[in-house]
């Protein structure tokens, strides 16, 4: 049988707020297997974003642990050293996100903002203006973010992450920022991009037509979390 | 000009004062800005004022008039007043005292004594007399402590101070006829020392161009303080407008925002500064008086209105540029008077900045402020200079790192070193103010560094040229001075292991000559001049070891030989000479003609001077002083001295210990300059931590973007890394664009202000190791925005920050 890209046990996690302790989340499990999709629901607030950032060790659980193409990080990891190292090996090469917007450096043009992440993932930027065309923004490779509209810096965070050929995608609501039609766009693309690429993806939206169309759900404020 | 209700006013500026509460550390920041930069510019204009005051009060009050010495070199005593009045003689006692607590010097007069000194005459009536009979300028002291008061309070105050801070000195209208005046006295000028006007002037003109400075390096700081605040509440002032909040209204509240935080900042700025010059007027009052002989005389001040009014400007203008500027637009519409107003009030450092005539006009202040500094004649002209080519690099050195980080990043094939390459030119366009404010202070440092240095060793070398004997015995009034010459040739032990030789000071004229051929500078039309007389002889190890700047072949052969004179620099420059010149001069009514065998370094000195071999001196010349250099080996200077004292048949011998006094001498320089590098350290400090500040703002906006660079697979270590070695390259840089700034402004001051103002000139030096000491400093100041950036680093995940941050400011 083979190994899941993605496994999740007992994952833990609470803040401190006003003297009081939260837990964002608590007894999560969770697996995925090499480019499936999982769509993420919830209220704001209930955990998405946090569960995003262990998922790709930014952040250190409370309690259980993730494990990512092999790569364990548990609750007792330390937060520096060796394991982290080896997280930012995987954020580099394996894992990449998508956050709802400021997802390139405002100064470099799209073109070198793809050629900056495939060149941290240790490929050739070679074909980097070619992800751009893919993604229908080939003639604004050497705009600025601030040249291009928010639908075309969406695309362009897409060719980025493409362009570092992941295991694992992380969209924390990428569409979230967009006007409907643009959104709609910009997830067709994603879900084609994604479907012919074999990666995964974990997908955090408000939107259930698009968690709809993932292989997977996943409610946190149904699980109590 | 409150055009709507106050409650509304009041509810509006609560609004935008919440900025504040919730950034603390800025309000406190541009508090503390506004405070130092007045403490700073408060206490410089103090004590110049303060001496520009005293050199004035004592120029009016002692303007040609005489004193009274004792023929037997005896200090005066108040028996001699009560003598020469009974005498009917006019005399005023003039006692000088050390003020207690506030610094400065104090003098008691006699006001019942000084009404003698009044004028008698009419104005016309004056016009028809000769100079010489006129009667003396009307004087009346006000007893105010400014800095006369009634000589019974002086004397009260001279008991509590040491006697060396008191010095009793009468005044006396001169008696007609002269030989009314008591065999035991003698009239001297009483005069606070030669050419005080100009050198004085010349001293307090660096020091408040020094204090020009500070301001502008200040006000740059307080302008990019100011300017970060308003560009974080841009969102709350569009908010307002969207409210219905009319422009006009919310710069109503931002202009009572800034006037009240400006006059609670000020006040105190003016008290800490009046507090600080109150503290080193001491030293520098010692300074002005060891280096110029005028006193800084007690009560000069001026009212707080001045410092406080100017400084409230200076915050109004600095802070409220854009809307001075948007008046000027307005009120000069029409081309190009507008777009001349647009590029001189300045703009935001965002696309503005990169509008193609900013290089240019850096180009065209610099290309006006070199010529300037290199050709002007007058010392506002070279002052103006140095403030154009400031202006230049203070335009052109961010545009310079923004270009240089532009091509770099064009260059590089390697995508993260082009991330790095772009933020870099963000980074110098945003922090625009404080990093021109840290050149600038970083230049001045230099520049001052250098100009001390060299000036210490100026003065370390006229100390070893002036004080060269151990001892200087004073030949007293009446004695025989060539009697004293044989006796000390006779000494055996002297002969074998000291030096000595014997000096005779008195004037010589020089005669006005016109385009001479003969001379080194044919076409230069020499002018009639008195020059001081320095008759030495014989020639010692004292004398070889003077500093000469241009000599002949054996310059002291020849001298002793009596076949030639000697010229300081400033008799060489002014009338002019050079080596081989024949210089004609009189000494009591006999011409010499000799020629010019060396130039002398004379460190400073603004008279002329002439070295003559003592032989030379014809009989009938009188000299003014007389003394003896001596150092005495192997004997001891007891012995000569009573040896002295029974040839010259006197109670007492002067002797001065050289050492001693070089020892005092280097003392007083040291707190001369104390001033200058405490000002220089406090503004660099200042703009560093200004720096500091901005530099660790700046990063926290933009903290999400090097956030993502972790999120992209970097460590955290490694972006940390990137960090550091983003803000290493721009304190660097800065640093490396300060230093040509700082060289070219010490050759400013060496080549250009000091020639113009004192007529003479320093030699430059530039110090290589200092250069370090900044580049140590900047790094320091690069470390410390890194550490403080860490803990951004180290917070929670990243957060992605609102779309209105995505302006094209940001590239």
């Amino acid at each position: 049988m083979t190994e899941p890209l993605l496994k999740v046990r007992g994952l833990g996690k609470h803040f401190a707020s006003a003297g009081q302790t939260v837990n964002v989340l608590s007894g999560l499990e969770l697996t995925l297997a090499a480019g499936g999709s999982l769509a993420l629901m919830g209220r704001s607030g209930s955990g998405k974003s946090t569960l995003l950032n262990i998922l790709c060790g930014l952040e250190q659980p409370d309690a259980g642990f993730v494990s990512v193409a092999g790569e364990h990080l548990a609750a007792d990891s330390s937060a520096s050293g060796p394991n982290q190292q080896r997280w930012a090996r995987l954020r580099r090469q394996r894992i990449g996100v998508v956050f709802q917007e400021a997802n390139l450096m405002p100064a470099l043009s799209l073109l070198d903002n793809v050629r900056l992440r495939a060149r941290l993932a240790g490929h050739s930027d070679q074909h980097c203006g070619d992800w751009l065309k893919r993604l229908g923004i080939g003639e604004l490779a050497q705009r600025y973010p601030d040249q291009v509209s928010g639908g075309q810096r969406q695309r362009a965070a897409l060719a980025m992450v493409f362009a570092m050929r992941p295991s694992l995608i992380l969209a924390d609501e990428p569409t979230g920022s967009l006007d409907a039609r643009t959104a709609l766009e910009v997830a067709d693309e994603l879900f084609y991009q994604q479907a012919a690429s074999g990666c995964a993806l974990i997908l955090a939206t408000h939107d259930s037509t698009l968690a709809a169309r993932c292989g997977q759900r996943l409610d946190l404020a149904q699980m109590g979390a | 000009m409150l055009l709507f209700p106050a409650s509304q006013f009041s509810n509006l500026f609560s609004a935008l004062f919440s900025h504040y509460r919730r950034h603390p550390l800025q309000l406190l920041a541009l508090a503390l800005m506004i405070m130092l930069a007045t403490m700073l510019w408060t206490g410089v204009n103090h004590l110049t004022t303060q001496a520009r005051a005293s050199l004035g009060q004592s120029e009016q009050a002692v303007a040609a008039r005489s004193q009274l010495e004792r023929v037997d070199g005896q200090a005066l005593t108040v028996a001699d007043f009560v003598t020469l009045r009974r005498a009917g003689l006019c005399v005023m006692p003039w006692l000088e005292v050390e003020s207690p607590g506030q610094g400065g010097r104090l003098v008691g007069v006699d006001p019942l004594a000084a009404g003698c000194f009044e004028q008698t005459g009419l104005d016309a009536v004056n016009e028809s007399l000769e100079p010489s009979k006129k009667p003396e300028p009307a004087w009346t002291p006000m007893l105010n402590g400014e800095p006369f008061i009634d000589i019974s309070e002086a004397a009260a105050l001279a008991q509590n101070v040491a006697s060396r801070n008191v010095s009793l000195s009468l005044l006396i209208v001169p008696p007609e006829p002269a030989s009314a005046l008591p065999a035991d006295y003698r009239m001297t000028g009483f005069s606070l020392g030669p050419d005080t006007g100009e050198l004085g002037d010349s001293f307090l003109l660096n020091l408040d161009a020094l204090g020009f400075l500070v301001l502008l390096i200040t006000a740059l700081l307080l302008r990019s303080v100011y300017q970060l605040g308003m560009a974080q509440r841009r969102d709350s002032f569009a908010l307002l407008q969207r409210f219905g909040v009319m422009p006009s209204a919310i710069n109503r509240v931002l202009l009572v925002e800034i006037l009240l935080l400006a006059l609670l900042s000020v006040v105190p700025g003016v008290w800490l500064g009046r507090l600080l010059a109150g503290t080193v007027s001491g030293g520098f009052g010692q300074a002005l008086d060891s280096l110029f002989d005028t006193p800084l005389y007690a009560g000069q001040s001026q009212s707080w209105l001045t410092p406080t009014a100017t400084m409230m400007a200076i915050v109004l203008v600095v802070c409220l540029a854009q809307n001075v500027r948007a008046l000027l637009l307005r009120t000069v519409a029409v081309w190009p008077l507008a777009s001349l107003a647009k590029l001189l009030t300045g703009a935001d450092a965002g696309t503005e900045f990169r509008q193609k005539p900013w290089p240019w006009l850096a180009l065209l202040l610099a290309v006006a402020g070199l010529a300037m500094a290199l050709l002007a004649q007058s010392l506002p002209l070279v002052f103006f200079a140095v403030a154009l080519v400031f202006a230049a690099t203070g335009i052109a050195a961010p545009f310079a790192i923004a270009a240089l980080s532009a091509t770099l990043a064009r260059k590089t094939r390697e995508p993260l070193a082009r991330w790095r390459h772009t933020e870099l030119g963000v980074m110098a366009r945003r922090l625009a103010l404080p990093l021109v404010a840290l050149q600038f202070a970083l230049a001045m440092v230099l520049a001052v560094q250098a100009l001390v240095t060299v000036f210490e060793a100026t003065f370390d070398e006229w100390l070893g040229q002036r004080l060269a004997a151990d001892y200087f015995i004073e030949v007293p009034a009446g004695a025989n001075a060539d009697a004293a010459a044989q006796w000390l040739a006779a000494q055996p032990e002297l002969a074998q292991s000291g030096d000595w030789h014997q000096v005779a000071s008195g004037v010589a004229q020089l005669p006005a000559t016109a385009n001479d051929p003969t001379t080194a500078n044919p076409k230069m039309d020499r002018k009639a001049q008195s020059v001081d007389l320095l008759a030495v002889g014989p020639v010692s190890p004292l004398l070889t070891m003077w500093s000469l700047q241009a000599a002949n072949d054996q310059p002291w052969q020849g001298f002793a030989a009596g076949e030639g004179v000697m010229v300081n620099e400033q008799l060489a420059r002014r009338y002019p000479l050079a080596v081989g010149d024949t210089l004609a001069l009189t000494l009591a009514n006999t011409r010499f003609e000799l020629p010019v065998l060396a130039i002398y370094a004379d460190y400073g000195r603004p008279a002329g001077e002439v070295l003559i071999n003592l032989e030379l001196l014809p009989d009938e010349f009188v000299p003014a002083f007389e003394s003896f250099s001596i150092s005495p080996g192997a004997s001891d200077i007891a012995l000569i001295s009573d040896g002295l004292q029974r040839l010259w048949q006197v109670d007492s011998v002067r002797v001065r210990d050289n050492k001693r006094i070089r020892e005092l001498a280097d003392a007083v320089f040291d707190q001369t300059f104390l001033l200058t590098r405490a000002m220089t350290f406090v503004t660099l400090v200042l703009a560093a931590i200004a720096l500091l500040i901005m530099g660790w703002v700046f990063f926290s906006i933009r903290a999400w973007y090097f956030r993502l660079l972790q999120v992209w697979g970097l460590t955290k270590r490694q972006v940390l890394a990137q960090l550091g070695q983003l803000a290493l390259t721009l304190t660097l840089s800065i640093t490396l664009l300060a230093l040509p700034l700082g060289v070219w402004l010490t050759w400013v001051l060496v080549h250009r202000i000091n020639p113009l103002a004192f007529g003479w000139s320093l030699p430059m030096a530039i110090y290589p190791g200092f250069w370090l000491q900044l580049g140590v400093v900047s790094v320091l100041i690069g470390l410390s925005i890194t550490l403080l950036m860490r803990s951004q680093l180290g917070g929670s995940g990243p957060k992605p920050v609102s779309a209105a941050s995505l302006r094209g400011d940001e590239r």
